[in-house]
């Protein structure tokens, strides 16, 4: 580390004096970054307002709540809103408890060892499997082996997996953010770990947490390539396209967004496609502002202190 | 009654244990599980149908219903878009991590990290709508094409990877102590110049993994680059004709391929491919962060 200042020391930049040219160089490199972090900003304001401008005039009551329709135009998008959020809450329902258990276990009970560095490397490993490679694993499983077709819950197991890892992250995160004198403080009035861990930790870190698992819901909200030969590409074709059944298919709204343009059987595929663009993208900001304000709100009732 | 409850409290602990250990090991076993599952399907093109390993790496003819499995299309098409992504989304999401960790106000900072949060939230279907809608008829306008093609792949996949590359770059230069940014200063350096001849140097081994997971990110991404790139399983000539990835043919071929197919199971040496390349990765990162220590 110490080379590097010296590198700077020696640098004949510096020993021949030419401050001015230094000092301009600094003014561009430092206007550079400015305009580069501020054409990203610029670049999501552009892909936020095109959204709305070429989607807004397609919403309406019938669009987000109809049918699809497979032939004619006019059609909706309302059992894939549907089937989005199914799959997300029987996706959280499998991947928080694994989760959160693997998370408090590294963070608060496993000391430095074999068995915390195997599970570390199987969680980086698993959070860089391709989407779609996830879900060819899926089809193998769960369509092949287990012969259930194209499920909602097989589209929601294999979501888990992809998901595990990120949902452990924030769990961990949350946890290394309690301060170390609550667990001793918890402990030396006699507490086991595990009471400290439920009664003590877990409350302080519920802002934080629940903050992180808004979030990444909003990424399994939109994923797709582990969906389309998992979960299906066509809504239920059971008594309702409105399905509970985990056992039909279900196609959730970024899986249509893909399959009208793919197999653009509808006259009007492009105006259901920045429709559905739309709804995407107000159902992640939304996502990024529950996250923002719920984990506010549980962290002043649970802690006291607005953080 | 204090023994009973300590002896309650002593039960909970130790299942609470077994409980804990069980679902850090679920990721043991699931990782294995798709590995193994992937690792025997992804070979049955070689051992069940015969098709030699050296036909479906350096071949460039696909058929997949007539019985030509050479993928060297959709490898080369995989390493150009990515290459592409990680040339200009690479030294800009390291830029973008730069300004936040040294020049940002704390204002400017909190203002826009959340842009930068719903950007890794924006599903990659919808870039790859937005692409397609607004990225292929710009290229074709421009270069009196179709539009799409490696380029427009390229570009929607450099902004794609900016988020992983910008947090990731910020936290390694985070990590730099301010001992080095004294110490530079001290000696007059300017601020552009301890940035460039100290900082970053110092985070070189961060700053590699950012742009490891970048590649990570881009080399696996699906939709996005299968709605631009126009899927031509040809071999590329030009960054301006349609192309096809490994990500793209797999999701464009798996409907149509039979079960037990030969067509089928080299889709899945496909994946198994991109799967190798995804560990190979993490192995690079390992690599590069045993190196600092």
């Amino acid at each position: 580390m110490a080379q590097a200042v010296a590198r700077v020391a020696s640098s004949d930049t510096l020993a021949s004096n030419n401050a001015r040219s230094r000092r301009i160089v600094d003014r561009i490199a430092t206007g550079s970054l400015w305009t580069a972090a501020g054409s990203v900003v610029a670049l999501l304001v552009i892909f936020i307002g095109y959204l709305f401008y070429k989607g807004a005039s397609v919403i309406s009551w019938h669009f987000l709540f109809g049918y699809p329709s497979s032939a004619n135009a006019g059609g909706g998008i309302g059992p894939e809103i549907f089937n989005s959020f199914y799959i997300l809450i029987l996706t959280l329902v499998f991947t928080l408890p694994i989760a959160v258990c693997a998370g408090m276990y590294l963070q608060e009970y496993a000391g430095p060892g074999r068995f915390r560095d195997l599970v570390q490397f199987s969680a980086e490993s698993l959070a860089t499997v391709p989407s779609i490679v996830m879900g060819l694993f899926g089809l193998l499983i769960f369509v092949q082996m287990f012969h259930w077709h194209f499920t909602a819950l097989g589209g929601a197991l294999t979501l888990t997996l992809l998901n595990l890892p990120a949902m452990m992250r924030v769990t961990q995160e949350a946890l290394a953010g309690v301060p170390g004198t609550y667990r001793e403080a918890s402990m030396s009035l006699g507490a086991t770990r595990w009471q400290t861990v439920v009664k003590v930790i877990l409350p302080s870190a519920i802002g934080p947490l629940i903050t992180g698992v808004v979030l990444v819901s909003g990424r399994i909200f939109g994923e797709t390539a582990a969906l389309i030969y998992t979960a299906g590409a066509s809504v239920s074709f059971g008594k309702s396209a409105y399905d509970f059944n985990p056992f039909h298919t279900a196609e959730t709204l970024a899986v249509h967004l893909y399959s009208t343009h793919r197999e653009a059987l509808v006259p009007d595929a492009d105006a259901i496609g920045n429709g559905s663009a739309l709804v995407l993208l107000v159902m992640v900001l939304l996502f990024n502002v529950v996250a923002r304000v719920v984990g506010r709100q549980l962290t002043i009732r649970f802690t006291g202190k607005a953080s | 009654m204090v023994g009973v409850r300590a002896n309650k409290a002593h039960r909970d602990e130790r299942f609470a244990l077994i409980v804990l250990v069980t679902c850090s090991g679920i990721f043991v076993v699931a990782i294995a599980l798709i590995l193994g599952f992937l690792a025997f399907s992804g070979t049955r093109l070689f051992f069940h149908d015969h098709v030699s390993p050296f036909e479906f790496l350096f071949s460039t003819n696909w058929d997949g219903l007539g019985g030509h499995f050479g993928a060297a299309p959709f490898i080369v098409g995989s390493l150009i878009a990515t290459g592409f992504a990680i040339l200009v989304g690479g030294p800009l999401g390291v830029a973008i991590g730069v300004f936040f960790s040294e020049l940002a106000p704390k204002r400017v900072a909190d203002a826009m990290k959340p842009a930068i949060e719903v950007l890794v939230g924006i599903p990659s279907v919808v870039y790859g709508w937005l692409g397609l809608t607004v990225l292929v008829p710009l290229i074709g306008s421009i270069f009196h094409t179709g539009g799409d093609g490696l380029l427009a792949a390229g570009i929607v996949l450099s902004i794609m990877i900016l988020p992983t590359v910008i947090s990731l770059s910020e936290d390694a230069l985070r990590v730099v102590p301010d001992s080095m940014r004294e110490g530079s200063a001290a000696l007059g350096a300017t601020r552009w110049e301890t940035i460039s001849r100290v900082l970053v140097p110092s985070a070189k081994s961060g700053l590699a993994v950012a742009v490891i997971l970048g590649i990570a990110r881009a080399i696996g991404e699906t939709l996005a680059v299968q709605l631009v790139l126009g899927n031509a399983p040809v071999f590329v000539t030009s960054l301006l004709r349609p192309a096809s990835a490994l990500t793209s043919e797999i999701v464009m071929d798996m409907g149509d391929a039979p079960d037990g197919t030969a067509f089928q199971h080299a889709l899945f040496s496909m994946a198994f491919l991109l799967l190798l390349i995804a560990m190979g990765l993490i192995l690079l990162i390992r690599f590069a962060l045993r190196k600092r220590t």
